[in-house]
């Protein structure tokens, strides 16, 4: 009798261990996202003092490229470079093949939306976007729109016109497991 | 049978809450193993590459299945430090379906690849140096003409990347690049290092290193090669037939000097000697595989004696030269250490505070320890106050000392840090015209600090005969800070990263400074104002360092001088410009030094816009990849004409002007399959749309740009966690009650 008794009450702590490690892991993506862009604001002072490349922290994959700031909002983030590797954990990333801020074609900037893109759901038109690169002047955008399009299909052609913006996280907001349906709100350099 | 009833019930339910309990286990593990991501058998991150590498894209993001490599060749021309390498590499598709790659090649830093040729099945690639904006351009024009182009302006630190697209099923990738790289110099030794090895497995042992010796008992260890534990592959890992990834390497060496021992260090090699400056090595025993890095050591046949060469190179109509003086024997180890004024500045603000605290203040008792008599020293610690031990540096009696140790015992990490006047005082030299010491700073430092431009200009203003030589504390020092300030404090930049590190480091760095230095060194050259030398002024040298200066010459005739001060003496040597060895890379280098020396007007004021012109121009000559140019990758297929379609795949290819591949042709590759990639990496390759026929729209096609994944599980893991712990949470209290019932 005892024994099932403890064997219980091992099960239900168990139970609460298990519990408290798979809590631990939201947690653990939430403070990654935090943590992160504390250290990239400081390889951020060495990337506009003329460093290539800084890494924030000597084994990672990717490097700031920007800065990203919404005024209106309070808003205000170091973008990564996609290399290819796991940049969106730590911040928002400028696309590899999307245009550079401030020239012809599209700049796509990608990030979660429950972490560095969780604004974006207060983001609306008429609002202004800023992208400091870190080897040019900052470059202004006006928000124009926002739509929702699938991952695989999104419509966006990076190359040519007019120099724009996209800001992409995933649709819909709140929801607990990944889909196919991002968010991209559209915004036209000043 | 109330008690059975309840013992019943009990133990069903305690069997259940077991049962649940591993359920939750078995999940959690499942979720945790999942956000952990470790990297599945036959797939590799970008950050495991050690090797050139062609990488395929697979259904996972950042995942990649590395391309089987058919050859490797390897070609290294070595003129004095500067090291040309040429390699082709030849891989193959492993899969049955159109895929995407991407090609990588690990550099050491201040190298840098200059030229690119690809062959994707039976379109030819060539890279073109441009500026920036232009370069997007013709990215784009290229697209909108159908054409394929790559844009190559990632600049990833140490790592060379270009996008490969449309390689179609089966079909051949060759890859041919061009990089230069300055040889390393270690205690007299020269060494170039070409990356082959793998993600590291284990550290060879001693017998692992395979001297080809040349006139030196082959059980005479290469000095150094402790210090090298190249990554290697495990045995087990070799294929039973065949080698997994051939590679053929040439070497034609003419380092400027008499040639004393050639050696590579993990490879048996065929030294063939050519007159005493030159010679010629290859692989002894034919294709080696792919496991470990080629190392190439060589040293002068006479160490003690000073030699000097020039090598010239022609280009665009300019003489571009590279002088190599090896410093004469009063450099040696024999002579005697100089006296010196040492002042010690220590950082002992709250960034330091713990481990890096314990190192700085290691690092410091060491220092003070091996002061000499003769010597004159001060310590000054900073956070955001400054104090000095003594007023002025004193001499390094045993009670100066004494006072010292017990400053530096007694000191503790806490406030701000306000490096500016340390720094000044550290500089402030009262005595700025004896010539009989040299005045040297170590200044131990994480620099956490944010008005780095300020330094740099008070370190540039007040340097004098002064020379600064920054340590950098703790695991992530501010090491952009650091290594600046040591350029322009003329001096060199020492990291520890460990406490168990502080001993070793310390030691090399005071082996440094005690040895003597040769200062005020300069070089003229006949018409003089109308030569430019790259780097000025020329940096002081130390034991065992040659001086290494780049000009681009007014007249090619004449004599050169080169002068220094040593020990108080003036050294003086002549070198006619008459006996020049031509060679490749010298106005590469050339313009890289100039390159650098350009960025580094910034903080002496000058403008942005000026330096960038300057910059730009200068890359644009010597094609060179820098900040404001990218290499873009463009297809240059010999056109067929439009009657010849049909019969294209019986024409055998026509392979561009000047290109050669013949050192990976099919002819002297032996294909074998790659030992470490099984069916289930395959399986993960990502199928891309074969490409569309000409003429058509190329690129991303209707669908427009595919999207990455922007959501965590965050919310799942923690409303899962959650629920978890408050089902375990009744359980243990119903638990509790039911002892009442």
């Amino acid at each position: 009798m005892v024994n099932t008794r403890l064997i219980a009450r091992g099960g239900a702590l168990a139970l609460i261990a298990a519990g408290a490690l798979v809590f631990g892991q939201g947690v653990w993506i939430a403070a990654k996202a935090e943590i992160a862009q504390v250290l990239l604001a400081h390889a951020w002072t060495r990337a506009i003092d003329g460093e290539t490349a800084p890494t924030p922290w000597p084994w990672a994959d990717t490097w700031p490229v920007a800065r990203l700031s919404v005024p209106e909002l309070g808003e205000h983030a170091i973008v990564l470079a996609d290399a290819g590797g796991e940049s969106l954990a730590f911040g928002p990333s400028l696309l590899a093949v999307s245009a550079r801020p401030g020239e012809a074609g599209v700049s796509v900037i990608a990030a979660h939306r429950d972490t560095h893109f969780a604004f974006l759901r207060d983001v609306e038109p008429g609002q202004t976007v800023i992208v400091e690169p870190a080897d040019g002047p900052p470059v202004a955008y006006r928000v124009t729109g926002s739509e929702i399009v699938d991952a695989n299909r999104s419509g966006i052609h990076v190359d040519g016109g007019t120099a724009r913006l996209a800001l992409v996280t995933c649709w819909p907001f709140g929801a607990m497991t990944p889909g196919p349906l991002r968010y991209v709100v559209w915004a036209e350099m000043l | 049978m109330a008690s059975a009833h309840s013992h019943h019930s009990l133990g069903g339910q305690g069997g259940f809450a077991l049962v649940l309990a591993i359920a939750a286990l078995a999940v959690s593990l499942l979720l945790w193993s999942d956000a952990r991501a470790d990297t599945p058998d036959g797939l590799v991150r970008l950050s495991e590459i050690h090797e050139g590498a062609l990488l395929i894209r697979t259904v996972d993001a950042g995942l990649y299945v590395p391309a089987p490599m058919v050859a490797t060749d390897i070609e290294l021309d070595i003129s004095g430090p500067i090291v040309r390498a040429t390699v082709t590499q030849r891989f193959e598709n492993p899969s049955d379906a159109w895929v995407e790659g991407t090609y990588v090649f690990p550099l050491s830093a201040g190298s840098g690849v200059d030229r690119l040729r690809m062959q994707v099945g039976d379109r030819f690639i060539e890279g073109e140096i441009h500026e920036r904006r232009e370069a997007r351009r013709i990215y784009e024009r290229a697209r909108e003409a159908g054409q394929r182009a790559s844009l190559l302006e990632q600049d990833r630190p140490n790592m060379f990347t270009t996008s490969v697209a449309n390689i179609g099923p089966g079909e051949t990738v060759i890859v041919q690049i061009e990089y230069q790289d300055v040889a390393r110099l270690d205690d007299g030794t020269f060494q170039v290092r070409v990356p082959l090895g793998l993600t590291p497995r284990y550290i060879p042992q001693d017998s692992d290193v395979l001297p080809a010796a040349l006139g030196s008992p082959p059980d005479r260890r290469v000095p150094g090669a402790h210090r090298i534990t190249p990554p290697i592959m495990h045995p087990d890992g070799e294929p039973e037939e065949g080698l997994r990834l051939p590679v053929t390497i040439t070497a034609d060496l003419r380092p400027g000097f008499e040639l004393g021992r050639v050696a590579s260090l993990y490879h048996a090699t065929l030294i063939e000697l050519g007159d005493p400056g030159r010679a010629r090595v290859s692989l002894a025993d034919g294709p080696i595989p792919a496991n470990r890095d080629f190392v190439l050591t060589w040293r002068p046949a006479d160490e003690s004696a000073p030699s000097a060469a020039l090598f010239t190179q022609e280009h665009e109509g300019e003489t571009y030269l590279l002088a190599q003086i090896l410093p004469p024997a009063a450099l040696g180890a024999g002579t005697p250490r100089r006296p010196r004024e040492t002042i010690f500045v220590i950082d002992n603000s709250g960034s330091m505070a713990g481990t890096s605290m314990r190192q700085a203040r290691d690092a410091l008792i060491q220092a003070l320890q091996r002061l000499a008599p003769e010597d004159r020293f001060n310590v000054i610690r900073f956070d955001n106050s400054m104090e000095m031990v003594f007023p002025a540096a004193v001499d390094a009696s045993e009670t100066n000392i004494g006072r010292a140790l017990a400053f530096a015992r007694g000191l503790d990490a806490g406030g701000g840090t306000n490096m500016l006047p340390a720094m000044q005082a550290a500089l402030t030299d009262a005595t700025p015209d004896d010539g009989s010491r040299i005045r040297q700073i170590v200044f131990l430092t994480d620099g956490a600090i944010g008005n780095e431009s300020e330094l740099f200009a008070a370190i540039h203003d007040g340097l004098g005969r002064s020379r600064l030589f920054p340590v950098g504390i703790g695991s992530a020092p501010n090491t952009y800070f650091m290594s600046r300030a040591a350029r322009i404090g003329r001096g060199t930049f020492t990291h520890i990263g460990d406490v168990s590190e502080v001993s070793g480091k310390m030691a090399e760095l005071f082996t440094t400074l005690e040895r003597p230095v040769m200062t005020h060194l300069d070089a003229l050259f006949p018409e003089d104002t109308l030569s430019e030398i790259w780097p000025a002024p020329l940096p002081d040298l130390y034991y065992g360092e040659p001086v290494l200066l780049t000009a681009r010459l007014g007249s090619s005739e004449g004599v050169m001088m080169v002068e220094g001060r040593l020990s108080g003496e003036t050294w003086r040597q002549q070198l006619s410009l008459a006996g020049t060895i031509p060679a490749t890379g010298v106005a590469t280098l050339w313009a890289r030094n100039r390159i650098r020396a350009l960025e580094e007007t910034r903080f002496r004021g000058a403008s942005q816009a000026s330096i960038d012109a300057a910059v730009l121009e200068t890359a644009l000559d010597f094609h060179l990849v820098s900040r404001l140019t990218s290499l873009v990758a463009v297809d240059v297929t010999p056109a067929r004409t439009a009657g010849d379609d049909l019969v294209a795949r019986d024409v055998p290819l026509m392979i561009p002007d000047g290109w050669d591949f013949e050192a990976v042709s099919d002819s002297r590759a032996r294909p074998v399959r790659h030992a470490a990639l099984d069916d289930a990496a395959v399986s993960r390759i990502a199928p891309s749309a074969p490409p569309p026929p000409p003429g058509s729209d190329a690129g991303e096609g209707e669908a427009g740009l595919a999207l990455p994944a922007t959501a965590t599980p965050r919310e799942l893991l923690s409303l899962v966690g959650g629920l978890l712990m408050l089902l375990g949470l009744l359980w243990l209290v119903m638990n509790q009650e039911r002892r009442l019932w």
